[in-house]
């Protein structure tokens, strides 16, 4: 009887068994996701009205003909005024996204009542976030696909630079977007309620980080807020590499600046992870909700 | 391997307390007013602490059901959380499967199969079977022993027609059972159910009870929270009574029992039950511990008392209760019940 009622008999996990559960949270996330078919409305709407609130504010103020667009180019040297707005919203949506999704991720589970029970499993509890993260970034880029495609057939806006550079931009802003969503997750569990700060740091990108114009039409003061934000890094070498035809070398003091960007966040977001981690095993906080 | 797959020693788990619901002070008088400061800065007062658990001791042997019984708020959850690792103990130490709680926790969460938020600790919008191979995969089971338990253990709960279907679309008893079957798929030792037959229908809940039974008969050892007296009663081979945070007695449930078979148990359905009957009622010397509940929505109330003289204390009974619209329809004299030392010990009812 012993021998049937032994969780050793299993053997010590290791490293595949860490693997099999992490990859056993992605797919649950993904089977969720699949089960609430709305997404794919949001998916196919959400690139496009956002950003048309502001392409049609800037039609507006540089007349239909476009007899206003010289001033623009001047500041921005941007001839695709579209073009450099959809990139600086899908770079804030993406964001957004981020923060409401990761970072409130271990909250919902927490809600739902299913955080206790994954909790008392022996898996390492940051895959509960990383997994978590996966099918966000599949979604996110079919997002950022549907946003070029939507806007390429609609609006005719084409890319003026090397495409690759420009996903070699994505690829390196992915640490600091999903750092800052870990960090999120983990102050949301112990606070329970965060709306006012996810209103708070997107407020702060749309206003520092240039979405819908340059960053040196800020005040010095705010320029020097916008250094220290990740945000205007992937807006700027987004719009470098898609249309001002970019080089690698010419990318790379963005590269370099979302790297590290990257490092901080996803130290900050591990490390928040931890002691809301601990602070759960003396409040109680995993089975409140 | 030693013996006892539970131990704890002087558990005790203290938490911040809401403004004035702390701890009262442990010898006599009340506590002093909070000095107001002139300028409030400097080192913060330090919160008042309400304790959940205080001092608890248990050793439970291997392949026993032993019962926590307790009404709400009473510490069973907080304890049964110290043993499974979600709550750190404020001090005292616990081993679970002869491990650790704080140091070795990992190897206590191998150990242990739970059943903490019934049917709110599985996924709703996944199957049955999603629920538990993703349950299998977390538990670190090989997937070709995965695949197996999954089919052995949907076979055995019965929902194996239905294992494709999603959970929202289950009863709560096969919500139970998935909850039950997935604390059962890493084959621990030791399983906590906390509550397991809250919200079930009576059918469902006796099915449950024999299969956490048969769990027993198994191997397995069970630590089981309940305020339901006749499962605990049913179910354990010890029961341990808490109360405000306390272990006030230990014992087989005949053992607990016995501790009133001086006294015999009055019991009373009365119409219109008044309050300042219970007091005049309690003045009398043949009567302890009243406890008055009403049943249902008509106002039909069920009066508990003790009595170590109940051919003394009848008249009373009827002379004090048959005023003002106050009606008797029912008078038994009863064997003592688990819920009948509770009140014995506590001088309230297990669902108060």
């Amino acid at each position: 009887m012993e021998a049937t009622l032994s969780p050793q008999s299993l053997g010590k996990p290791g490293l595949a068994s860490d693997l099999r559960a992490f990859w056993a949270i992605v797919n649950r996330e993904w089977t969720i996701f699949k089960r609430y078919p709305s997404w794919i409305i949001a998916l196919l709407i959400w690139p496009l009205i956002f950003p048309m609130m502001y392409i049609l504010t800037a039609r507006a103020l540089s007349g239909v003909d476009g007899s206003g667009m010289t001033v623009f180019t001047q500041t921005t040297g941007a001839t695709n005024y579209i073009g450099y707005i959809v990139i600086g919203t899908t770079v804030w949506m993406w964001q957004n996204i981020v923060l409401w999704d990761v970072g409130f991720a271990l909250r919902n589970e927490q809600m739902r009542g299913t955080l206790e029970s994954n909790w008392l499993s022996p898996t390492w509890r940051f895959s509960y976030l990383l997994g978590h993260t996966g099918p966000q970034i599949i979604t996110m880029t079919t997002f950022i696909l549907i946003t070029a495609v939507e806007f390429g057939l609609i609006f005719g806006v084409r890319l003026n630079g090397n495409p690759w550079l420009a996903l070699l931009i994505m690829l390196a802003s992915i640490p600091a977007i999903y750092g800052l969503g870990f960090a999120f997750a983990s102050i949301v569990i112990t606070a329970k309620e965060a709306h006012t700060f996810v209103f708070l740091v997107r407020g702060l990108v749309m206003i520092f980080c240039g979405i819908t114009f340059p960053v040196s039409l800020l005040p010095g003061w705010m320029q020097s807020i916008a250094e220290w934000m990740p945000q205007t890094y992937m807006i700027h070498g987004m719009r470098s590499a898609a249309f001002a035809n970019a080089s690698f070398a010419d990318l790379l003091p963005d590269l370099k600046a979302l790297l590290l960007f990257g490092a901080f966040w996803l130290t900050l977001g591990y490390l928040l992870f931890n002691w809301m981690e601990r602070r759960a095993r003396q409040t109680g906080a995993i089975g409140q909700y | 391997m030693s013996d006892l797959a539970i131990e704890a020693s002087q558990l005790v788990k203290k938490f911040p307390a809401k403004p004035g619901t702390g701890d009262k002070p442990s010898e006599g008088g009340s506590a002093p007013p909070p000095k107001r400061k002139l300028f409030p800065f400097g080192k913060k007062e330090p919160n008042a602490m309400f304790t959940a658990v205080d001092g608890v001791d248990l050793q439970i042997q291997r392949g026993e059901i032993f019962g926590l019984l307790g009404p709400n708020g009473a510490g069973k959850s907080t304890t049964i959380r110290m043993l499974c690792t979600l709550l750190e103990p404020t001090s005292g130490t616990a081993r679970v499967n002869g491990f650790d709680v704080v140091r070795q926790a990992n190897d206590v969460r191998r150990s242990l199969g739970t059943v903490l938020a019934g049917e709110r600790s599985i996924y709703w919008k996944l199957s049955g079977r999603e629920n538990l191979e993703y349950f299998a995969a977390l538990y670190h089971i090989p997937p070709a022993i995965a695949k197996k338990r999954v089919e052995e253990l949907l076979e055995r709960m019965e929902i194996k027609d239905r294992a494709n279907e999603l959970v929202e679309k289950y009863s709560t008893g096969m919500r139970q059972r998935i909850a039950i079957a997935k604390a059962l798929l890493a084959r621990p030792p030791i399983l906590l159910l906390d509550e397991p037959t809250l919200g079930l229908d009576p059918q469902a809940a006796r099915n449950l009870r024999e299969l956490i039974a048969q769990l027993k008969r198994e191997g397995h050892t069970i630590l089981l929270t309940t305020h339901y007296m006749e499962e605990a009663d049913q179910l354990s081979d010890r029961i341990g009574i808490i109360d405000t945070g306390k272990v006030i007695a230990l014992d087989t449930p005949e053992g607990l029992k016995r501790r009133i078979d001086q006294q015999e148990i009055i019991r009373l359905e009365v119409i219109g039950w008044q309050e300042y009957i219970g007091d005049k009622l309690r003045a009398l010397s043949e009567v302890s511990n009243l406890v008055a509940r009403k049943q249902g929505e008509a106002d039909l109330w069920e009066v508990n008392m003790q009595s170590n003289n109940s051919r003394a204390v009848l008249p009373k009974l009827v002379e004090n209760i048959g005023q003002n619209g106050t009606r008797l329809v029912n008078m038994n004299i009863v064997k003592p019940s688990l819920e009948d030392v509770f009140i014995h010990l506590t001088g309230k009812a297990l669902r108060d």
